[in-house]
């Protein structure tokens, strides 16, 4: 079969493409990632850096979370580009803030976002105070009972009785 | 010279034309006192429901035009939209971007499927419904081999909450928790104390727009020719079975949307369930509204939603203050759908013949007022 090369072929091709282009661009904006956030004493270096004893945390524009020292929560976030503003007081109760933008790798589920570090090393490389986090393998792996798969359209009724 | 009826010939004709519509007008005025709701509670569930379900029966609208009757094979598009669901869920595309991606990869699957589906009903020409309604069930084992089989041993799935113990295959239910309600939040605002999602019921006007505008042009026109008859709209030079395929393909593509809008509002994907439950309840609703399997509008299907639904919401709590049973309620819903289906069928077949005796009556007091 020829393929006819015309305008109507044409149009359909770069529909077709602007398609594809807009469902990449929904993959890239619509991602979600968790992005944990840490507050507990780390050893960067051979390095102490030890935990805040109050903080409060903002990942881009979300309601703010207070952290006390060894507390850890997470934020749920789309896309990639993300701020956080970090405030928190010394011990001379002087308070200071910190805003930082970083990028979550496109297929990473969760990364981890050292509170300590990144006070320490404001200025540093994101990848100082942000890395990849696995989920430990107890919490993902599947249960070992094997589930019964129900096909019957009217289950839902039968189960009940 | 016309055939005169009297006043109670015509009133009889209108309720013979509106029998089902007046069925269900009587059994929720028994069943709402029965059920105790409040008028509050019963608006707001009546808007949720039409936000959830219109799309779905609108898709319906085109292959009556077309002269194919209820497109039962509307399940076909379902599943589509459910794979766009599994697809997006896994990846982890939240919100309106996901929903958008989950209709964008629903639109292939779901032309292949409605032209199949076209070319099958075309070879059954005059057996429409019943064979758009056993394609449902043969699709259905090839949506199971591919969900069940396919998705995680050769449709990568990475997503251990979707995949089953085994490594491959779905689950039996998929949380939508990432799109769950994004489109009915998006713009919800509260009327009275009911929330109105204004967003997806503007996503339905459009759509119902797009289905009066259609009627309207060329294509519209030929569908409707191809509906009224076949052979005249040939000789006119109308591709027929182009045309009829094309009404099958716009059908089972909006039934895709409309599974993936059903589903947001759920926010639990039954993987193996919800396709084949949907084509049933959304046939059954348009006919509640009045439709016929030549003859549907959008009226059809906003009255169709708040009739039939209201009989979903009344009849458990109203079972259950009748017999102290809820399950009463729930068998009741689906002994009601697939009677609704058979009594209009049937009515459908005695209008037709009712019709053709009254034009040849009609043509006899012709003869008569002619010698």
């Amino acid at each position: 079969m020829k393929l006819a090369l015309t305008r109507t072929f044409w149009f359909r091709f770069v529909a077709i493409l602007i398609i594809l282009v807009f469902a990449v661009v929904l993959f890239f904006i619509g991602k979600q990632h968790t992005v944990l956030i840490d507050n507990k004493t780390v050893t960067v270096g051979g390095q102490e850096i030890r935990a805040l004893q109050l903080v409060e945390i903002q990942i881009d524009n979300k309601d703010p979370l207070e952290l006390a020292a060894r507390d850890r929560d997470k934020e749920d976030v789309t896309g990639q580009k993300h701020s956080v503003t970090v405030i928190y007081t010394d011990s001379n109760w002087e308070e200071y803030t910190i805003e930082r933008t970083f990028e979550v790798p496109l297929m990473q589920e969760m990364v981890l976002l050292s509170i300590p570090t990144l006070v320490a090393n404001p200025e540093a490389d994101q990848s100082l105070w942000l890395e990849n986090y696995e989920p430990p393998t107890y919490a993902v792996t599947a249960a070992d009972r094997e589930e019964e798969v129900i096909i019957d359209d009217l289950s839902v009724l039968l189960t009940d009785i | 010279m016309t055939l005169q009826m009297t006043k109670t010939q015509k009133l009889l004709r209108i309720m013979g034309n509106n029998m089902v519509p007046i069925l269900f007008l009587v059994i929720c005025a028994f069943g709402i006192p029965l059920s105790g709701y409040s008028a509050n509670f019963l608006a707001s569930e009546i808007v949720i429901r039409i936000s959830r379900n219109s799309f779905l029966i609108v898709s319906l609208l085109i292959p009556i035009l077309a002269g194919m009757g209820l497109n039962f094979g509307m399940t076909l598009g379902a599943m589509a939209g459910q794979i766009g669901l599994i697809l997006i869920s896994d990846w982890g595309i939240v919100g309106i971007p996901g929903i958008i991606l989950a209709m964008i990869i629903s639109t292939p699957i779901s032309v292949l499927l409605g032209w199949w589906c076209g070319k099958i009903l075309n070879m059954a020409r005059g057996r429409e419904m019943v064979t758009s309604y056993i394609i449902g069930f043969f699709m259905n084992g090839i949506y199971q081999l591919v969900v069940l089989y396919g998705m995680g041993a050769v449709i990568p799935v990475r997503s251990n909450a979707l995949l089953l113990p085994r490594g491959y295959g779905i689950r039996n239910t998929v949380n939508l928790i990432g799109i769950r309600r994004a489109l009915d939040d998006l713009l919800l605002i509260r009327l009275f104390g009911i929330p109105i999602p204004l967003a997806t019921l503007l996503v339905i006007t459009v759509l119902c727009l797009f289905i009066l505008w259609f009627k309207k042009t060329k294509l519209g026109q030929d569908m409707r020719a191809v509906g009224q008859d076949m052979e005249v709209a040939r000789a006119a030079g109308i591709k027929v079975e182009h045309t009829r395929i094309i009404s099958i393909v716009i059908s089972t593509v909006f039934a895709g949307y409309g599974m993936i809008l059903y589903l947001q509002n759920i926010g639990t994907l039954n993987t193996y369930n919800s396709h084949m439950q949907i084509g049933m309840f959304s046939v059954a609703a348009l006919l509640v509204g009045g439709a016929s399997v030549s003859k549907a509008n959008i009226r059809n299907v906003f009255l169709g939603v708040i009739l039939f639904h209201l009989m979903f919401i009344i009849s458990p709590m109203a079972g259950k203050n009748l017999i102290g049973q809820a399950q009463l309620g729930e068998y009741f819903r689906v002994f009601v759908s697939y009677g609704v289906i058979t009594i209009s069928l049937v009515l459908y077949e005695v209008r037709k013949k009712r019709d053709q005796h009254y034009v040849g009556l009609q043509l006899a007091a012709d003869q008569e007022a002619l010698q």
